[in-house]
C-alpha cells in the first residue's frame, strides 16, 4: 500500500470519528427536547403540546398559560442552562487536571460560591445579577486557595483533591451555619443552596445564566484543541505547541465562572458537575472532546433528576436530592477504584 | 541531505525551585547526527532536555534553535521545529492509534484551521516509517509496551519536525523493543535526515547508537565527542564512580563498558 493510498484510510478513520461524535451529539440533543418538552407537559396535570405551543408562541390559554407559562417553563429552562453550565464546566476542570475527581462540586469551588449567594441572599437580602458576581468571585477564591494550598513543586491530582474535600467541608459548614442564622427559617430555601433546586425559579433569573453559558462556554470551546492536547500529559502538550500556563489560567476562570453563576441561581445541585463528564465519556468513547457532550449529558440530569424528584418519587424533593443519589455510588466507586490501584490517582 | 536547523546551549543554568540542577552549561548539537546524553541519576540530563526544549524556562544563559532563543518564541511556530517526546506521556483512555498520532498535527493549526490533505499524509507517513500501520484502528491501551512507544514515536513524527529530543525512550522496554526503538531512530536519522538527541540510560546502546555522546556530571558537561572519545575508563569512573574495563564491542566495534563491582571478579 503507497503512502498517498494509506492517507485515504487515514482520512476515512478521521472521518468516521468525526461523524460518530455528530451523531452522539444531536442524540443527546434529542434527548434534551425530550425532557424539555416532557416538562413542560407532565406536572400534575397533563397539558396536551398543542397547548404548550400555542402557551409557547404568547397566547392566552385558560389554566395552561399558568401552569405551562409560570411554573413548567422557567422551570423547564433553568434545568437545562444550569445543566450545561455544571457538566461543561465539570467536565473541563477534569479533563486539565487529568482525574475525574477534580470536579468543583468535589473540591470545593461550587460550595465557595454557593456560600456567597447564600450570604448574599439571607443575610444581605440581595439578588440578581450582583449575587451571581460575588458567587463567581468567590468560586474563584476558592479554587485559587485550593490550588495554593496544594501547590508543592507543581500541583499533584490527588494532593489539590484531599486539599479540596478539606476546603468544601469547611466552606459546607459555614453555609449550614449561616442558613441555621437566617431570620426566617426555610427549608425549601435551604435546601437550595446544600443540594440544589429549580423550584420557583422565575424566568428572568435564567438571563445571567444564559450569558454565563453563552461567554464562558464559548471560551472554553476556543480551547477545546488545546484541552485534547492537555489529556497526553503537561509535558506532552508544552511539546506540541500548548501554552500550559494560560490554557489552565482561561479554562479555570472559564468553568468557575459558568459554574457559580449556575450555584447564585439553583444552588450547587449535587454531584451534576462531577458525573456529566464520565457519562458523555462512557456514551462517546474516545471519540472528541467532552465539552459539548458532557453539557447535553448535564443538561438531561438536571431535567431528569428534576421531573423524577417531583413525580415519581412518594414525596416532592428538589433536584439534588436525586443527583446526589445517584452520584454518591460512583464517587464511592471511583474512590475504592483508587485504592485498589495502589492510592495513585 | 544538509540539515540546516542548529541547537545550541549556551551558559545554561535550569533547577527546579532553588535546587540548581543545571549549572553553566554549553552544548552544540551536531545537526543531522544523532547525539546520546547519559550520565548518573540526578546530574541533569533530563533537566538539560526539558530545558532546551523550553518546557523548563531558562535560570541563566540561553538555548538558540536557529539563532532564536526557544524561551522566546512562540511555543506553536517552535512546535513546528522542534519535537519532544516526554519520559512518560500519557494515552487518553481508549484512544485509537491513528487518532494519537493525528495529534502531532496540533502546531500545525490554529483555532479556525480546516484538517488538510497534507495532514492525512504526514499522519499516514508517520504511521508507515514507524511500522504501526496495521495498528492504526487498535486502542493505544491495548498494544505492547514496544508498540506504544513506537506509537508515540509515531506522533512526534507527524508533528514533521526537523529536530526530535526524546527522554529516555528505552526506559520500561525490554531489550529487543530497545533495539527497534533505537534502529528505528537511527532510520530516521538516515532517511530524512532529522536530529535526534535523546537521554539513555543504557551507556553500551549509548555508544552504540550515537554519533555523538554527552556524559553529564553535576549538572556540567563532562565528556563531549565521539563515543570513543567519550566512553573511556576514566570518564566512566568520574562521571558514575564506578571502576570498569572499556572493550571494542565485538558487534559494533564500538566502545563496550564492562563494569567492575567488588564481586565476580577474575582474571584482573
Amino acid at each position: 500500500m503507497t503512502t498517498i493510498s494509506f492517507a485515504y484510510t487515514v482520512a476515512a478513520g478521521r472521518l468516521a470519528r468525526v461523524r460518530q461524535w455528530r451523531r452522539v451529539v444531536v442524540a443527546l440533543m434529542l434527548l434534551v427536547l425530550a425532557g424539555f418538552a416532557l416538562t413542560l407537559m407532565l406536572g400534575q396535570s397533563f397539558t396536551p403540546p398543542d397547548e404548550v405551543l400555542r402557551v409557547l408562541a404568547g397566547k392566552d390559554v385558560p389554566g395552561a398559560s399558568f401552569t405551562v407559562g409560570q411554573l413548567r417553563l422557567p422551570r423547564a429552562v433553568m434545568a437545562v442552562l444550569v445543566g450545561m453550565c455544571f457538566g461543561m464546566g465539570g467536565v473541563a476542570f477534569q479533563i486539565m487536571l487529568r482525574n475525574p475527581l477534580a470536579s468543583p462540586d468535589i473540591i470545593g469551588v461550587s460550595s465557595g460560591a454557593s456560600a456567597a449567594a447564600v450570604f448574599c441572599v439571607v443575610v444581605l437580602s440581595m439578588d440578581g445579577a450582583a449575587v451571581a458576581g460575588i458567587s463567581v468571585v468567590a468560586g474563584l477564591a476558592v479554587a485559587l486557595i485550593v490550588y495554593g494550598l496544594s501547590f508543592r513543586n507543581g500541583v499533584a491530582g490527588t494532593r489539590l483533591i484531599l486539599v479540596g474535600i478539606g476546603v468544601a467541608a469547611m466552606i459546607d459548614s459555614f453555609i449550614a451555619f449561616v442558613l441555621s442564622r437566617a431570620p426566617s427559617w426555610d427549608l425549601q430555601e435551604a435546601l437550595r443552596w446544600i443540594t440544589g433546586s429549580v423550584n420557583g425559579v422565575k424566568l428572568d433569573q435564567a438571563l445571567p445564566v444564559l450569558v454565563a453559558l453563552a461567554v464562558f462556554g464559548g471560551l472554553l470551546l476556543s480551547r477545546t484543541r488545546d484541552l485534547e492536547a492537555l489529556r497526553m500529559g503537561d509535558d506532552t502538550a508544552a511539546a506540541l505547541g500548548v501554552r500550559v500556563g494560560t490554557t489552565r489560567i482561561v479554562v479555570m476562570l472559564a468553568s468557575v465562572g459558568m459554574i457559580a453563576v449556575a450555584t447564585a441561581a439553583t444552588g450547587p445541585v449535587m454531584f451534576v458537575a462531577f458525573l456529566s463528564g464520565p457519562i458523555a465519556a462512557r456514551i462517546l468513547g474516545p471519540k472528541g472532546s467532552l465539552l459539548i457532550p458532557s453539557a447535553l449529558v448535564g443538561a438531561v440530569l438536571v431535567l431528569g433528576g428534576d421531573y423524577i424528584g417531583q413525580f415519581v418519587l412518594p414525596h416532592r424533593y428538589p433536584v439534588g436530592v436525586v443527583t446526589g443519589a445517584l452520584g454518591a455510588p460512583y464517587l464511592l466507586y471511583l474512590i475504592i477504584r483508587v485504592n485498589r490501584a495502589g492510592g495513585s490517582l | 541531505m544538509t540539515p540546516s536547523h542548529s541547537l545550541v546551549a549556551e551558559n545554561l543554568s535550569a533547577g527546579y525551585g532553588d535546587s540548581v540542577i543545571l549549572n553553566g552549561l554549553d552544548l552544540e548539537v551536531p545537526p543531522g547526527k544523532i547525539t546520546a546524553i547519559v550520565g548518573a541519576n540526578g546530574c541533569g540530563k533530563s533537566t538539560l532536555l526539558r530545558t532546551m526544549s523550553r518546557l523548563l524556562p531558562a535560570t541563566q544563559g540561553r538555548v538558540l534553535l536557529n539563532g532564536k532563543s526557544v524561551h522566546r518564541s512562540p511555543t506553536r511556530e517552535l512546535a513546528r521545529k522542534l519535537g519532544l517526546l516526554p519520559q512518560s506521556p500519557i494515552a487518553p483512555e481508549g484512544i485509537t492509534v491513528a487518532d494519537l498520532v493525528s495529534r502531532g498535527r496540533h502546531p500545525h493549526h490554529g483555532l479556525m484551521s480546516r484538517w488538510t490533505r497534507h495532514d492525512d499524509e504526514a499522519v499516514a507517513q508517520a504511521l508507515e516509517v514507524t511500522k504501526t500501520a496495521d495498528l492504526s484502528e487498535r486502542a493505544v491501551d491495548e498494544l505492547s509496551g514496544g508498540q506504544r512507544q513506537r506509537v508515540w514515536i509515531a506522533m512526534a513524527l507527524a508533528q514533521e519536525t526537523e529536530l526530535l529530543l526524546l527522554d529516555e525512550p528505552t526506559t520500561f522496554l525490554d531489550v529487543s523493543h530497545q533495539i527497534e526503538v533505537l534502529d528505528l531512530l537511527t532510520d530516521l536519522n538516515h532517511s530524512r535526515g532529522i536530529t535526534i538527541v535523546m537521554v539513555l540510560h543504557d551507556l553500551n546502546l549509548a555508544a552504540r547508537y550515537a554519533d555523538c555522546l554527552v556524559a553529564m556530571a553535576n549538572g556540567r558537561l563532562h565528556a563531549y565527542g565521539n563515543p570513543e572519545d567519550v566512553m573511556t575508563e576514566a570518564n566512566v569512573e568520574t562521571v558514575f564512580g564506578l571502576r570498569s574495563r572499556v572493550i571494542p564491542d565485538p558487534v559494533s566495534g564500538k566502545p563496550l563498558v564492562l563494569p567492575i563491582g567488588r564481586h565476580r571478579l577474575s582474571g584482573l
